[in-house]
């Protein structure tokens, strides 16, 4: 086909696209979706469709007084943190579920951890197969894979059931008096900020794989880590980690082949003058 | 300046566009005839805000309203023996005009350039100097569909370039951005208000573990609720696609916060039914 005519074809649907303005929308279904259109198009290759903006959120309190000098984990912080994740997630799956989808993807994930709460927010696109019927809030997955991704994850022949995270804050135990004396003005490593950093990334590290496991899952692809010590108590750190569990349902792994391709986008549309007379 | 139909020729056109979204436009039959603009400065009334009445909050002016009573049975003092999250729909319904003004002027610009339509579509909104003053600024690039007789009313659209392309191409045409906001004001009752200041093991609060802090969650629960309804209610049989929600928590004074919610997105129309597509196929580009 030259370039011409595959000008003339675009231009031809778009001046049909605008004078089919004048008539009514056809369906009944109203769709709603925070997917660009290369992420739904991806869906549709793969045989699903977006079904509706979902969102899930949830926030709980963190008991008095535990961010105070101490040693060991804050384990109050952790459950408020895996309390808050679950509860947002359950009501994602409630939304979802309700609204058709059996999945939702591209969660965008925010997280709050405050000195007396951490809240969750999850918000993402509700999709399921063209054409499929409901499922029950258990059998929903939720990815902050975005459309693309999952739609590679599927042709490679896996499938994403759910987001696993894991999260610990510990302090930084005190060094002793003359520890600090002795370190004043010195290069040195401040060993006790670094082994609770070790420690709260181990403890971390294993609920997001305790979490993936009771999914069922094999694996987490996607995992975001963040770290650091709290702004609000400078003497604990925290670590925390999420990502998608995924499992094998093919057979096997498909080896993905890449073919090389010249991009299309639009850098390389070639700037046609005569069109502005 | 805004070029008008009469010396639009003689004048050029003037655009927001990139040259890659030009590019992208005038592939599509698409021909830029002005950058319009509209803008609205609306002050937001606040003359609900933080009134009580017989010792309660005022709730929304026919929103959504909830009331939370203190279960310990304590009077006076600074004790907070109710609660409420109440809708400000006086502050939904400002910025919807602001906004909807802003974007009628700027539809308004487009019409008079006899465009079809507006691309590539932004919106700020900035606060101006005095309390609760808000400038709406939306702008776009006004074209004219090549070979088409003459419009009757500007659709509008936030994409451009070849997202804007690829939703013709997928059997979708744009019929109008949609934006809407939802306000929720939280008036903490007494668990509220010491599960937020760290609820330990005190004889108000309920728990001396973490708990759920039911008042927040209902709170943003509903404000997600209520724009995502109102954004359905710009619809009309249409779907809502690229869509954005954002979700603030405004805290006014400890007790005494805000939910706001904003979404964003564009209103697109099926016009034919979308062809079965090729398995993708993984490429390594060539850049």
């Amino acid at each position: 086909m030259s370039g011409t005519s595959a000008h003339d074809e675009l231009r031809a649907l778009v001046r049909d696209a605008v004078n089919a303005l004048a008539v009514a929308p056809a369906t009944s279904e109203v769709r709603t979706s925070d997917l660009s259109i290369d992420e739904e198009l991806n869906l549709h290759a793969m045989g699903w469709e977006a079904v509706e903006l979902v969102s899930g959120y949830s926030v709980f309190s963190i008991p008095m007084g535990v961010w105070s000098w101490g040693l060991g984990e804050i384990s109050a912080a952790a459950e408020a943190h895996a309390k808050a994740f679950s509860a947002a997630t359950r009501r994602l799956h409630h939304e979802a579920a309700a609204a058709g989808g059996h999945g939702v993807v591209g969660v965008h994930i925010e997280r709050s951890v405050f000195s007396t709460h951490i809240a969750v927010s999850l918000i993402g696109t509700a999709v399921r197969p063209v054409g499929a019927g409901r499922v029950g809030d258990e059998h929903v997955f939720v990815s902050d894979l975005s459309g693309r991704d999952f739609a590679r994850l599927v042709l490679a022949g896996w499938e994403p059931l759910g987001l696993a995270t894991g999260a610990s804050f510990v302090y930084a135990p005190r060094r002793t008096i003359g520890a600090a004396i002795a370190q004043q003005s010195q290069n040195v490593e401040l060993t006790n900020f670094t082994e609770a950093i070790y420690t709260a990334r181990e403890l971390a590290m294993e609920r997001m794989q305790r979490s993936a496991i009771d999914l069922h899952g094999s694996g987490v692809v996607e995992v975001k880590v963040l770290e650091g010590p709290m702004s609000f108590a400078a003497h604990a750190v925290g670590f925390t980690a999420w990502g998608t569990v995924v499992r094998l349902v093919a057979g096997e792994h498909h080896r993905m082949r890449p073919s090389l391709a010249v991009s299309l986008d639009d850098p390389a549309i070639v700037f046609d003058a005569a069109t502005l007379g | 300046m805004v070029a008008t139909p009469d010396d639009g020729a003689a004048a050029g056109f003037s655009s927001g566009l990139s040259v890659a979204e030009f590019a992208a436009c005038l592939a599509m039959g698409l021909e830029p005839v002005g950058l319009v603009q509209g803008f609205c400065a609306m002050q937001i009334g606040n003359y609900a805000m933080g009134l009580t009445q017989m010792g309660q909050p005022v709730g929304g002016q026919g929103g959504y309203v909830e009331n939370y009573q203190c279960p310990h049975g304590m009077v006076g003092g600074e004790h907070r023996m109710w609660g409420q999250n109440y809708e400000q729909t006086w502050m939904e319904q400002a910025w919807s005009g602001g906004f909807t003004a802003a974007l009628d002027r700027m539809r308004d610009e487009a019409t008079r350039l006899g465009a079809h339509g507006v691309v590539g579509v932004l919106d700020t909104e900035t606060s101006l100097a005095g309390a609760g003053v808000i400038e709406f600024h939306v702008r776009g690039t006004a074209v004219r569909v090549t070979s088409t007789s003459s419009p009757s009313a500007p659709w509008t659209t936030y994409l451009a370039g070849q997202r804007l392309v690829k939703l013709f191409e997928s059997g979708f045409v744009p019929v109008s951005v949609v934006a809407a906001v939802a306000s929720v004001r939280v008036y903490a009752y007494c668990i509220t208000e010491y599960l937020m200041g760290g609820g330990g093991l005190t004889m108000w609060s309920p728990s001396s573990s973490s708990v759920e802090i039911e008042q927040l969650v209902r709170a943003q629960s509903l404000s997600r609720d209520i724009v995502r309804s109102l954004a359905r209610s710009q619809l009309h049989g249409d779907d809502l696609h690229a869509a954005r929600l954002d979700v603030v928590d405004r805290e006014h004074e400890r007790g005494d916060l805000e939910v706001w919610s904003t979404l964003r997105g564009n209103r697109v129309r099926r016009f034919r039914a979308i062809e079965a597509l090729p398995t993708p196929q993984p490429t390594v580009r060539l850049t």
